[in-house]
């Protein structure tokens, strides 16, 4: 069974970016949005392992996203990494009281996001 | 004008006292002219000696032109008792000449009697007295003849007798005049003086009353100008009785409306009052009349300086952040009677902060979201193993890496800047080996000082030293005094890094042999995108922000820096911290 990732940022060359790291490291990519009202529907249908998302994206951002998720406390396994251009502690800690498992700061080398990916991707 | 009264006053009251000789000989003259005229136009009173008469007229006449002399020459007026005597002589002469004892002429002798007799002092009576005689008995010793009738001697001695008491009664109603005179030239000469003082007070008052209503002019003028900026007066329990247009504008009430009859409280947001009384540690439910209120003016009460960001509450609900200044006013004694406030909307300011705040951010994250791609992108095309790039295309690489990196410095150092000016600055604190700290800042400048041919040296001791700190942002803040150091160092240089321990403090210095700071330009080296000339005159890059950074990380972390540099010779920057105590650090171990 084939780890998914969903992969949301407002950025397409992020987006494109986040997908190619993911699929070098093994994972497939089920749903690559711009928003995130698109990325919570694609949460909701398509159930995957793991969300990549952006915090500053349209229509709701990566962190109310993850509240909602959170929230609906239906996939209880997904895991959650949010990518950001902010880099203070203080954003940090906003994105894991949102209910965030990781957080990644851009920018960020696709070689270490393969890496991570490629362990994380293990069952736990 | 009005306070010339008094001196007239006074000259005329001297005239009525003591009028001019001339003036009191003209009504002997008169009359003796009178008497001549009658002689010649009344037939029974011919002269019975021409000779005489004429003497006699003459002698007047002389005594006439003498007053009118003593009247013009003031050392003369001792002498003017002359005239009457000499009027007497006259007189007695004209009688002589108009039927000797029998003269129907005899009372012209009263008018110089009186004159002489109104002299002060009673001895004038008696020369008034002799004076009539002489003039009573010259027209006997100038007929050379002893009166034989007894009416002669009779009438002599009776007429002298009744002109010296004439002349006794005159002197002592002018005596008593005299004194009543001199009472009224006294009061009058008070009242004198009481005026001239009046007049000098009336002009004071009018000149502090004119000063008055100048400053009271210009109170009005300022108060009224005020329209940006709120000014409150209140007395001791908060009631508001000073309220200028920028209050209105403020908050809303106009004068009348706020003045007696509100509250300087009743504007505040309860919250924010109860907060501060409980930063101010009053205690909870404490039984003062207005709690918030003695939180409000607490420091002020103290005559302490106290502005700080309120907001206020216009009447019709609207919150609008201000800025107060809090002042007592004190009375006479020295006793607080009320508080002054001074406020001003800094709703504009708040904006340009938070649009500041959002540009800056705003810029960061346009910023970084496209360096993300491109250096996240690079790394693509390096990994990719199925189409490995040559040494020439790897190497063009690395310097579209190298200017990706230094942009994403530049973001990183421009959103740090903003922060720091925001006074958000966030600290992530902790105790902290400086060692390691500075250590690792060294091997992180070693690449560079080999690039750029530059030998970096270190002098960091085996013991701990600690601070109270927050590790990236030191090591960040040495980076950048290290980097500077490479920059501005020519080739075969030495740059040395050394960390010790002074007193209470740590030093770290970065000492290099580069071209040095001209000292022209060592007061303005941590401001803000400034470069030094040396480093635009040797073509150094950089925006002029590392200085700035590093000095914010070090105030930050209440310490302090300082630099000595001599042009051609080289520069030494040292940062200050100040250590952990050895008592804590000894807790910590």
């Amino acid at each position: 069974m084939t780890f998914t990732v969903v992969v949301a940022d407002d950025d397409q060359d992020i987006r494109a970016l986040v997908g190619i790291a993911s699929e070098r490291a093994g994972l497939r990519v089920v749903a690559s949005v711009g928003d995130g009202a698109s990325a919570l529907a694609a949460i909701r249908s398509e159930q995957p392992d793991l969300a990549i998302l952006d915090v500053t994206m349209p229509e709701l951002t990566g962190l109310e996203v993850c509240r909602q998720v959170r929230a609906d406390g239906v996939n209880e396994d997904l895991r959650i990494l949010l990518l950001s251009a902010s880099v203070d502690d203080a954003s940090k800690q906003v994105g894991f009281d949102a209910g965030a498992d990781h957080f990644l700061a851009k920018p960020f080398s696709p070689r270490q996001l393969v890496a991570w990916l490629a362990v994380g991707k293990e069952p736990r | 004008m009005s306070h010339q009264r008094p001196r007239m006053w006074a000259t005329i009251i001297h005239g009525i006292e003591d009028p001019s000789p001339a003036l009191k000989q003209s009504a002997t003259a008169v009359a003796v002219l009178v008497a001549a005229v009658l002689t010649i136009v009344v037939p029974g009173i011919a002269p019975t000696n021409a000779t005489f008469a004429i003497a006699g007229l003459s002698i007047v006449a002389i005594a006439t032109v003498l007053a009118g002399i003593i009247s013009r020459v003031d050392r003369l007026a001792g002498y003017v008792l002359l005239v009457p005597v000499i009027d007497l002589i006259g007189i007695g002469a004209f009688r002589a000449g108009t039927g000797g004892g029998a003269s129907a002429f005899s009372a012209l002798i009263l008018l110089p009697v009186v004159w002489i007799a109104v002299s002060n002092g009673r001895r004038y009576i008696a020369i008034a007295g002799a004076g009539a005689a002489i003039a009573l008995t010259i027209p006997n010793l100038l007929s050379l003849s002893l009166p034989t009738a007894s009416l002669d001697y009779v009438r002599g001695l009776f007429s002298t007798v009744l002109f010296t008491v004439a002349a006794a009664i005159v002197n002592q109603v002018a005596l008593q005049s005299r004194v009543a005179l001199g009472k009224l030239n006294r009061l009058a000469e008070d009242k004198e003086v009481m005026l001239q003082r009046t007049v000098e007070y009336a002009a004071q008052l009018q000149e502090s009353e004119a000063k008055y209503r100048s400053a009271d002019r210009l109170f009005r003028g300022l108060w009224a100008a005020v329209t940006e900026q709120a000014v409150i007066g209140t007395d001791a329990t908060g009631l508001i009785d000073a309220w200028n247009p920028g209050a209105t504008k403020i908050l809303g009430p106009s004068q009348d409306e706020a003045e007696d009859k509100m509250h300087i409280f009743e504007f505040h947001l309860t919250e924010e009052l109860e907060a501060r009384a409980r930063e101010l540690n009053y205690p909870p439910g404490e039984t003062v009349l207005n709690p918030g209120f003695s939180a409000l003016v607490e420091l002020a009460r103290l005559g302490k300086a106290d502005v700080r960001e309120w907001t206020w509450l216009r009447v019709d609900g609207t919150p609008v952040p201000v800025e107060v200044s809090v002042t007592r006013r004190v009375d006479e004694g020295g006793r607080t009677v009320g508080y002054l406030f001074v406020a001003s909307d800094v709703t504009k300011q708040r904006e340009v902060a938070r649009l500041k705040d959002e540009f800056v951010g705003l810029i960061s994250h346009e910023l970084r979201t496209p360096l993300s791609s491109i250096l996240g992108y690079l790394e693509l095309m390096r990994d990719d193993e199925q189409h490995p790039l040559s040494a020439e295309h790897l190497q063009y690489l690395s310097v579209a890496e190298r200017n990706a990196n230094r942009l994403l410095r530049l973001v990183g150092d421009l959103l740090f800047t903003a922060q720091v000016e925001s006074g958000r600055f966030p600290l992530d604190s902790r105790e902290t080996a400086l060692a390691a700290i500075v250590l690792a800042s060294i091997e992180s400048g070693r690449p560079m000082a080999d690039a750029a041919g530059v030998e970096l040296v270190s002098h960091v001791p085996a013991g701990e030293l600690l601070v109270h700190g927050d590790p990236v942002r030191l090591g960040q803040a040495i980076d950048n005094l290290i980097s500077n150091a490479i920059k501005f160092t020519p080739r075969g240089g030495i740059v040395t890094v050394a960390l010790e321990a002074e007193s209470a403090q740590a030093v770290i210095s970065v000492s290099d042999t580069g071209m040095g700071i001209p000292a022209s330009d060592m007061d303005q080296l941590f401001s803000r995108f400034f470069r030094a000339t040396t480093a635009t005159r040797n073509a150094v890059p950089g925006v002029g922000l590392g200085l700035t950074i590093t000095k914010a990380i070090v105030t930050a972390h209440e310490g302090e820096m300082s630099v000595e540099s001599e042009e051609g010779v080289g520069t030494r920057f040292s940062m200050r911290l100040p250590l952990v105590t050895l008592s804590a650090a000894a807790a910590v171990s």
